[in-house]
C-alpha cells in the first residue's frame, strides 16, 4: 500500500504545482486593481501607487509568485487586504467550521446512499422503483438555494423545530445536541445532491453486479436475495462508488460555498465568497489552493481504498 | 442402477414471450444417476435446467411439472425454491472464470454457500470449506481457501465451483456444460471428478452438453433434445450403437473423430508461410518462444495446442498484425505486412468480427473496396460470387449480420477472407463457437474451398479432431513451443512426444464402449 502511495505522489504534486500556476495567473488576469479597490474611489493615483508598493503588486509577476510558493511551504500564508489579519488565521477558523459541515454532509450523504441504492437495485415493486427514480432526479436536479430555502421555510418559519442559520453560541464542542441542531439543516442542504448521485451510481453498479454469472451461482446455491445484494454483490460494487464518491468531494467543496452563505456558516465558503465580491485576491488565491490540495488529497485517498478494495489491484494478476 | 427417481419432469414447457424454447418434454434422473441432456443450442437444455430451480428471468413462463420426490418445484415460491437450492439441488456453471465472485477469497463464497442452509458459525464454516476443497482435489487446500479466484487457474476454479455445489449435500447436481470452456486435459480431470463424486458420494448428476465425447466418457443415460422436444432417450452403449431416430444419427454422425480420415499426401510445393525462430515476448511473459513453421502452397498445416500455448499469437504474427521480438516471419517470399492482400483471415467468432451496422454483402465486399479492386456492377457481381461460393443464397446481401445463424455468419466470414482469393488464409479457431452439425458443414465448406481454390492455410484450434479432419500436416504447441511436428495421421495417430500422448489421449471419444475401455486401461493410441 505504502508503495502504491509513493508511486501516486509524484503526480499528485505535479497537478498541484499546475493548480498553483493557474490559480496565480487566473486571480491576475480578473479585471480590477486589488489596489484602487482597497484605496477606493476617491484615492489619488499616488495614493494608489503607495498601496501597490505596500502589497507587493509592483514587483515583477514572476517575483511576486515565487514569493507566495514559498509563502505557501513555510506557511506564511500573507495578509489580507482588507482585514489585515494574518490568513492563516482567518483560513483556520473557517477550515474547522467548513470541515464540520462537509463531514456532516458526506456522513448523511453515504447513509442515504447505502441504505436507498441497494432498495433501488434489488426492489421488484413498481412504487418503490418510481419513489427512488424520483427522490434522485430532485436530489440530482435541485440547487442547494431551492432545497435551502425551501428547508428553512418547512423546519424553520413553519414548523419551528430547527435554527435557520449561524452557528451554536458556545461553539462546536460545547453542547453536541445544540450543534447537531444547528447542523442539521445545512448538512442535508449540501448533502442532497451528492446523495442523489451516490445513490444513482450505486443502484446502478449494483445492478450490473446482479447481472454477473457468480449471482446466479450463490442464488442457485440458495444464499437468500438480501444477502446476496448485501454482502456478495455490495462489495464488488463499492469501489465504483467510492470513486464517485471522491469526485464529489469537489461537489461537496463548492456547495459548501452557497450552503453556508445561505445559511450564514461562517466558514471558507463565506470567506470566499467576500474575499472574491471585494478583490481580497491573497486570501481568495490561500483558499483555491487550499480546495484543490484538498481534492487532490480524497483523490489519492479514493485510489488507495480503491486499490485496497480490489483483490485484483492489490495482489497483482497471477494465474 | 436407479431405484428411486431423485428428479422426474413431465410435460415441462417454457416459453419466452410468443417464442416457445421447451415443447412438452418428460425425463427422471435416477439416484446416483449420470442422466446427460445433450443438444445444439438454442435446443432447450440449459432452459430446462434453469426452470428445474426456478432461476429463469421473469419474462420467461414455465408450465407443466418438475417434481424433486414429491416436492413440486414448478410454481414454487422464491423461499420454498431457495430451500431447495444448493440443499436438494446445486448446479455448476460453465464458465469458472465468471462463476465465482472475483472480490472475495473462495474460503469466504464456500462458507457463504454453507452458512445459507446450516447453522454454522464462521469458523466452522471455514474449516469445512478446507474440507471441500479438498473433497474436490485441491492441492493444500488449508492455504488456498484463503485465495481470490484470479489466484487459482480454470481447472482449480471449477473444481471451488463444484465445492460450492457440493457444499449442503445436495442429492442432485445439474452440469451445465461443466468442461466447455477447459482445455482437454482440465476437461478430462474434471471428468474424472465428477465420475469419483457420484461413486463416492451417490449424488445424482443432470449433465448438460454439447460434447458427445463427454457425453460417452460420462453418461449413463442420455436425452437428445432438438428444438424443445426430446426426440430420444436411451441408455449411453445403446443410443451410440443403435441411435433410432434420424436426427440422433445425424448429431452423431456430424461430430469429429480422431483418426477417421486416410492420410493425406503432403504436397510439395513452394513455401507460402515461413516462421524463423520467431519468439513473441510480453514484457517478461515469452508467450512464443522459438518457433520454425512452414505452410507449403496448397497446403494447410494444423497448429494445435491448449489456451496460452501461444497458437493465437503465432497467428497473428503470421497475418503481419504483431511483429516477433526476434525471428522472422515470411509470407510468399516477403514481409506479411505488405503481403496483406495475399492473406485472408477467419476469426473465431463469427457475430464479434462482423459489423453489426454493415450489410453482408458489405461485410464480404469490404476488402474489395479497401484495395479498390471492384466498384459498381462488378462489384455487386464478385459479392454475389463469394457468397455463392460459401452457399448462402444471393438474398442474404442485404441482410445484418445479426439476422443471420452462427453458421451463416461464419461462412460470411470466410467469404470475406476470401474476396481478394488469398494466397494464404489463416484461420484461429474457426469453427469451436459453432454447433458440431455446423462445424461439420463449415469445415466441409472450407475443406472444398481449399481443393477448389488451392490456398495455403493455417488452421488454429485446440479441437485435435477437427484438425485431424481436414490438415495435411500438424504442429502442436506447448507453452511457446512446438513439441511435436509431422503428418496429421502419425502426430495424431502414433504421437511421438510425451505431450501429444497426454493430448491425444485427453479427449474423450465419442463411443461409450471404447471410451471406457481407454479409461480403464488408461491406454492412449486411437485407431
Amino acid at each position: 500500500m505504502t508503495r502504491y502511495l509513493l508511486r501516486r505522489a509524484p503526480s499528485a504534486l505535479v497537478v498541484l504545482w499546475l493548480a498553483s500556476v493557474l490559480i496565480f495567473l487566473v486571480i491576475r488576469a480578473i479585471p480590477g486593481d486589488a489596489a484602487a479597490a482597497l484605496a477606493g474611489p476617491d484615492a489619488s493615483p499616488e495614493a494608489i501607487a503607495a498601496i501597490r508598493h505596500d502589497l507587493g503588486l509592483d514587483l515583477p509577476v514572476l517575483t511576486q509568485y515565487l514569493r507566495w510558493l514559498g509563502g505557501l511551504f513555510s506557511g506564511d500564508l500573507g495578509r489580507s487586504y482588507l482585514v489585515g489579519g494574518d490568513i492563516a488565521d482567518l483560513v483556520a477558523e473557517g477550515f474547522s467550521n467548513t470541515l464540520t459541515l462537509t463531514l456532516a454532509a458526506l456522513v448523511v450523504a453515504v447513509l442515504v446512499a447505502l441504505l436507498l441504492g441497494p432498495i433501488w437495485a434489488a426492489t421488484t415493486n413498481r412504487w418503490v422503483d418510481r419513489a427512488l427514480t424520483g427522490f434522485h432526479t430532485a436530489a440530482v436536479a435541485l440547487p442547494p438555494f431551492v432545497t435551502g430555502v425551501v428547508l428553512i421555510i418547512v423546519f424553520g418559519v413553519f414548523f419551528r423545530l430547527l435554527p435557520t442559520g449561524g452557528v451554536p453560541p458556545k461553539g462546536m464542542f460545547d453542547r453536541l445536541d445544540i450543534t447537531a441542531q444547528y447542523l442539521v439543516l445545512p448538512a442535508v442542504c449540501l448533502a442532497l445532491p451528492v446523495a442523489g448521485v451516490l445513490t444513482g451510481f450505486l443502484a446502478e453498479t449494483l445492478r450490473s453486479e446482479l447481472r454477473q454469472d457468480y449471482v446466479t451461482t450463490v442464488r442457485a446455491a440458495g444464499v437468500k436475495r438480501r444477502e446476496v445484494v448485501v454482502r456478495h454483490a455490495m462489495r464488488g460494487a463499492l469501489p465504483v462508488a467510492i470513486t464517485t464518491l471522491g469526485l464529489q468531494t469537489g461537489a461537496l467543496l463548492g456547495g459548501a460555498v452557497l450552503v453556508e452563505s445561505i445559511f450564514s456558516w461562517p466558514g471558507l465558503g463565506l470567506l470566499i465568497e467576500q474575499g472574491i465580491t471585494r478583490r481580497d485576491y491573497p486570501v481568495v488565491q490561500v483558499l483555491l489552493m487550499l480546495s484543490v490540495t484538498v481534492f487532490v488529497l480524497v483523490q489519492l485517498l479514493t485510489d488507495v481504498v480503491h486499490a485496497y478494495l480490489d483483490p485484483r489491484v492489490r495482489l497483482g494478476a497471477q494465474a | 442402477m436407479s431405484t428411486t427417481d431423485v428428479l422426474t419432469v413431465e410435460g415441462l414447457r417454457i416459453s419466452f414471450g410468443a417464442v416457445q424454447a421447451v415443447r412438452g418434454i418428460d425425463f427422471t434422473v435416477g439416484e446416483g444417476e449420470i442422466l446427460a441432456l445433450v443438444g445444439e443450442s438454442g435446443s432447450g437444455k440449459s432452459v430446462t435446467a434453469r426452470a428445474v430451480l426456478g432461476l429463469l428471468p421473469g419474462k420467461a413462463s414455465v408450465s407443466g411439472s418438475a417434481r424433486l420426490g414429491d416436492q413440486e418445484l414448478v410454481g414454487a415460491d422464491e423461499e420454498g425454491l431457495r430451500q431447495v437450492r444448493g440443499r436438494q439441488v446445486a448446479m455448476v456453471f460453465q464458465e469458472p472464470a465468471t462463476a465465482l465472485n472475483p472480490v472475495h477469497t473462495v474460503g469466504w463464497q464456500i462458507a457463504a454457500v454453507l452458512r445459507a442452509h446450516q447453522p454454522l458459525s464462521k469458523a466452522q464454516a471455514l474449516k469445512e470449506a478446507v474440507r471441500l476443497l479438498d473433497l474436490v482435489g485441491i492441492p493444500d487446500p488449508g492455504t488456498r481457501v484463503g485465495y481470490y479466484p484470479h489466484q487459482l487457474s480454470g481447472g482449480q476454479k471449477q473444481r471451488v465451483v463444484i465445492a460450492l455445489a457440493l457444499a449442503n449435500s445436495p442429492r442432485l447436481i445439474i452440469a451445465d456444460e461443466p468442461t466447455t470452456a477447459l482445455d482437454v486435459t482440465v476437461q478430462a480431470e474434471i471428468l474424472d471428478l465428477l465420475r469419483d463424486l457420484r461413486d463416492r458420494l451417490g449424488t445424482a448428476i443432470l449433465l448438460i452438453t454439447h460434447n458427445m465425447g463427454v457425453v460417452a466418457d460420462l453418461a449413463d443415460r442420455v436425452a437428445v433434445m432438438h428444438q424443445g422436444t426430446l426426440v430420444e432417450q436411451a441408455p449411453v452403449e445403446d443410443l451410440f450403437a443403435r441411435p433410432t431416430r434420424a436426427y440422433t444419427r445425424e448429431l452423431l454422425a456430424a461430430v469429429p473423430r480422431l483418426g477417421h480420415r486416410a492420410p493425406a499426401a503432403v504436397p510439395a510445393a513452394e513455401l507460402a508461410l515461413e516462421l524463423n525462430q520467431v519468439v513473441v515476448r510480453y514484457k517478461d511473459f515469452v508467450a512464443v518462444d522459438g518457433v520454425d513453421l512452414r505452410v507449403g502452397q496448397g497446403e494447410v498445416v494444423g497448429l494445435v495446442g491448449e489456451s496460452g500455448s501461444g497458437k493465437s499469437t503465432l497467428g497473428k504474427v503470421a497475418a503481419g498484425l504483431l511483429r516477433p521480438s526476434s525471428g522472422t516471419a515470411t509470407v510468399l517470399g516477403g514481409d506479411p505486412a505488405t503481403a496483406r492482400r495475399h492473406i485472408g483471415f477467419v476469426f473465431q467468432d463469427p457475430g464479434g468480427s462482423l459489423n453489426p451496422r454493415m450489410s453482408i454483402e458489405d461485410c464480404v465486399g469490404e476488402p474489395l473496396r479497401v484495395h479498390k479492386v471492384a466498384r459498381g456492377a462488378d462489384y455487386r457481381a464478385r459479392v454475389a460470387a463469394l457468397l455463392e461460393s460459401v452457399r448462402l443464397p444471393a438474398a442474404y446481401a442485404g441482410r445484418r449480420p445479426r439476422e443471420l445463424s452462427g453458421g451463416q455468419r461464419q461462412r460470411v466470414g470466410i467469404a470475406r477472407a476470401l474476396a481478394l482469393g488469398p494466397s494464404l488464409l489463416i484461420a484461429d479457431e474457426p469453427t469451436s463457437a459453432l454447433d458440431v452439425s455446423v462445424q461439420a458443414t463449415v469445415l466441409e465448406l472450407l475443406t472444398g474451398l481449399q481443393r477448389e481454390l488451392g490456398f495455403a492455410c493455417l488452421f488454429i484450434s485446440h479441437d485435435l479432431a477437427v484438425v485431424d479432419s481436414l490438415a495435411h500436416r500438424v504442429s502442436v504447441l506447448h507453452r511457446g513451443r512446438v513439441v511435436e511436428e509431422g503428418p496429421h495421421h502419425e502426430v495424431l495417430r502414433t504421437p511421438a512426444a510425451d505431450y501429444t500422448r497426454r493430448l491425444v489421449a485427453a479427449v474423450p471419444v465419442p463411443d461409450p464402449v471404447e471410451q471406457r475401455v481407454r479409461r480403464e486401461g488408461q491406454v492412449a493410441p486411437v485407431g
